[in-house]
């Protein structure tokens, strides 16, 4: 391997916060999901980083699954997401507080 | 055999359910039908049992019941002679009141009710009567405490009545606990709870042992026997309709208690401590008994005492060792007591439910069937020369006093006493109410059936000629009875000089109609009446009840209420609710936090998984 494997761990380490920073702090709620798929992705790239490292398999096996549950997640965020957006008429997170204690 | 007394118990039984079943779609005719029929089929069964099988000794396993390792309780019966005599007694008698009570509740909408409740007394009682294993017996003696709670508050729509029950039900129950515990004491000494081993084995039991269940025992009885000091309910008993007075007096109930006691006589036996407890109890309440009848006014009330008086001669005779004796006048008690009963209810409903003996008179000619079936329970009861009370309580009065020891002796003289108080409240009450009186108007007569009145024959010829059952030998008889119950575990043959036997028959006799003819001259005009206070004292049974009221009822209430505002509403309740109060101040600050809005949470989720990897880190790394 070329890269060595703390560099991987460290762009993996990056990409999650990026991706959490993102889900946080943005409003948009299409940003949140994408945070969210870069947060999936960046776990995803330290798995097959570290099957590449230890010469087993199980790493990428792991990441297959992960493409799946994104997959599959982003089909039923989405969807969620046109069917409130049609409800609320607005995008944003803050528009729906029907929580709010 | 077995079928024979699987039968005896399961008419009364079977009669109950399809009351309780089927009985509101029935006929009216139908379900007094099924009732008498039912007591019938078991006084038939009691017959066939005695006839193939009164000579023997039988136990017998009806069904398998609780089974727990070395712990077994079958529905098993113990029948000998003592249980063939007292099966007779139980189902004959029931059974006449059964029939009576078809007439005396012509009227009432609760028939259903009631006869299911008298079948399933008679069921009960004739489990007690039967029963070998005593946890079976238990669950007859508390079928019976079931039974006369729901019986005696019936008309349970008048408050005095339910209250009557309950009281019933409370002072019964005290009884039944040393029950409970004697139960215990037996299983753990024998590990056996088979009446007939226990019977068989009783000589294996220490003194002390055998003293401490001799007195248990004698606590059972004595609740469910109404004597001193569990005496209270019996008169409160009354609230019920008459008949069933009549079936907790004579039949059921009451007698259940001493009938234990003989039944397991041999245990008490080998105690002469609880022996002479037992008799000094009979002794003491039948005196206290007889004085209270003296002064009360409602006829069922004046019965009531007279019965608590004989049930503690029973007492005694078991006392003296003699429960053949006992036995004896536990039969004519019986047949006089439902005689005198089952009268009683034809005068109250002859003269409109009136209660009070001061308030009747001049029956002779208006009634005059029930004046002289009244008339021979009455010399029964007040134990007039040849009648069957006559003879059986001179056998309990003589195996008392030629009882060894000298403390009998005081014993026999209270009973003595006794015994000629006795004819003086049975004849108040006869010449009060049942003959004329000048200068008062008399209350007019309601008619009543036939069938009331029919029923009373046979107790009055067994009441009148019961003595025959046991005639003694100076009389020239046969003492049928007593060489019949011979055989019974504990009964002792009494050893007793003719004179001696002559001189108390002669003697008791004599007294009893010369206590006939005072009472003859002080009640029969005008009738005569103790100072006031005394007449108080008497009338309300030497303020026992208040006494109770004041020293147990009172405090009892105190801590109740003690507890239930100061402990429970007070300090339990209260707590927890300034708990539930105290919350919201902390809510209140974690409420701060449920923003609404989705980045707050996705930011704690972060931070908490942060805490988490940062925790197991430091884990890692440290431990």
């Amino acid at each position: 391997m070329i890269v060595p494997y703390s560099h991987v761990l460290l762009l993996a380490v990056l990409l999650f916060l990026m991706g959490a920073v993102c889900a946080v702090s943005r409003r948009n709620l299409i940003m949140i999901l994408i945070g969210v798929e870069i947060m999936l992705n960046a776990s995803g790239l330290a798995f097959i980083g570290a099957s590449l490292h230890w010469q087993k398999l199980d790493g990428q096996v792991f990441f297959l699954f992960i493409l799946a549950v994104a997959a599959s997640e982003v089909a039923v965020g989405l969807a969620l997401l046109v069917y409130s957006h049609r409800r609320t008429r607005s995008v944003d997170s803050n528009d729906y507080s029907l929580l709010k204690g | 055999m077995k079928t024979v007394i699987f039968l005896l118990l399961f008419f009364p039984l079977l009669g109950a359910f399809l009351h309780a079943a089927v009985g509101r779609r029935l006929p009216r005719r139908g379900v007094e039908i099924i009732a008498c029929a039912s007591v019938f089929g078991s006084l038939l069964m009691a017959i066939v049992a005695f006839v193939i099988g009164g000579q023997k000794t039988y136990v017998l396993t009806l069904l398998p019941w609780i089974d727990v390792n070395d712990f077994s309780a079958a529905m098993s019966v113990y029948y000998n002679r003592l249980a063939a005599m007292m099966a007779l007694m139980v189902t004959f008698v029931s059974f006449l009141i059964h029939l009576y009570s078809v007439s005396f509740m012509r009227e009432d909408e609760g028939y259903v009710r009631y006869f299911c409740y008298m079948n399933l007394f008679v069921f009960a009682m004739l489990i007690i009567t039967l029963a070998d294993n005593l946890v079976f017996l238990y669950l007859g003696w508390e079928g019976v405490g079931f039974c006369s709670y729901a019986l005696i508050g019936f008309w349970y729509r008048d408050i005095g009545n339910a209250i009557a029950g309950r009281k019933a039900f409370y002072l019964t129950r005290i009884g039944d606990v040393a029950f409970g515990i004697a139960i215990g004491l037996f299983f753990v000494t024998f590990k056996e709870l088979s009446i007939f081993y226990i019977n068989a084995h009783a000589v294996s039991l220490g003194a002390g042992m055998a003293t401490v269940l001799g007195l248990l025992l004698l606590w059972a009885a004595a609740g469910k026997s109404a004597q001193l000091p569990l005496v209270v309910w019996l008169p409160d008993a009354m609230a019920g309709p008459t008949p069933v007075s009549a079936l907790i007096h004579a039949a059921t109930m009451v007698t259940a208690g001493v009938y234990l006691l003989m039944r397991m006589f041999p245990v008490i036996l080998e105690s002469s401590v609880a022996l002479f407890i037992i008799a000094f109890v009979g002794a003491v309440t039948s005196f206290y008994a007889a004085c209270s009848a003296l002064a009360q006014k409602d006829i069922k009330r004046i019965l009531a005492y007279s019965t608590i008086s004989q049930v503690s001669y029973m007492f005694l005779g078991v006392g003296a060792g003699d429960i053949i004796g006992s036995m004896f006048h536990l039969l004519t008690h019986a047949f006089f007591k439902a005689l005198l009963f089952l009268g009683a209810g034809c005068v109250i409903q002859a003269l409109h439910e009136e209660h009070d003996i001061f308030q009747m008179g001049n029956l002779k000619d208006r009634l005059p069937a029930v004046y002289w079936l009244f008339l021979a329970g009455a010399l029964s009861l007040g134990a007039l020369p040849l009648t069957g009370g006559f003879f059986s309580k001179d056998r309990i009065l003589l195996a008392t006093l030629s009882h060894p020891e000298l403390s009998y002796k005081l014993l026999w003289g209270l009973a003595a006493l006794t015994a000629l108080l006795t004819p003086l409240y049975t004849f108040r009450l006869f010449f009060v109410a049942f003959l004329p009186r000048p200068g008062r108007r008399d209350r007019e007569i309601r008619p009543i059936p036939k069938l009331m009145v029919w029923v009373l024959w046979p107790l009055a010829l067994l009441s009148l000629f019961g003595g025959f059952l046991s005639l003694p030998a100076i009389w020239s008889g046969g003492e049928w009875l007593s060489k019949y119950l011979a055989s019974v575990p504990g009964t002792v043959s009494l050893n007793i000089p003719p004179s001696l036997e002559w001189g108390m028959e002669i003697g008791s006799g004599l007294a009893a109609v010369a206590i006939l003819i005072l009472a003859y001259f002080l009640y029969y005009s005008t009738p005569f009446s103790f100072r006031a206070f005394w007449e108080k004292l008497l009338f309300t049974g030497f303020y026992l009840d208040w006494f109770y009221q004041k020293m147990i009822v009172l405090p009892y209430e105190g801590i109740a209420k003690f507890l239930w505002l100061k402990m429970d509403e007070g300090s339990l309740n209260e707590g927890i609710d300034q708990t539930g109060n105290l919350l919201p101040i902390f809510s209140e600050g974690l409420r701060q936090w449920t923003t609404g809005r989705l980045s707050t949470y996705l930011k704690m989720l972060l931070l908490g998984f942060t805490a988490i990897l940062c925790a197991l880190v430091v884990g890692w790394y440290y431990f």
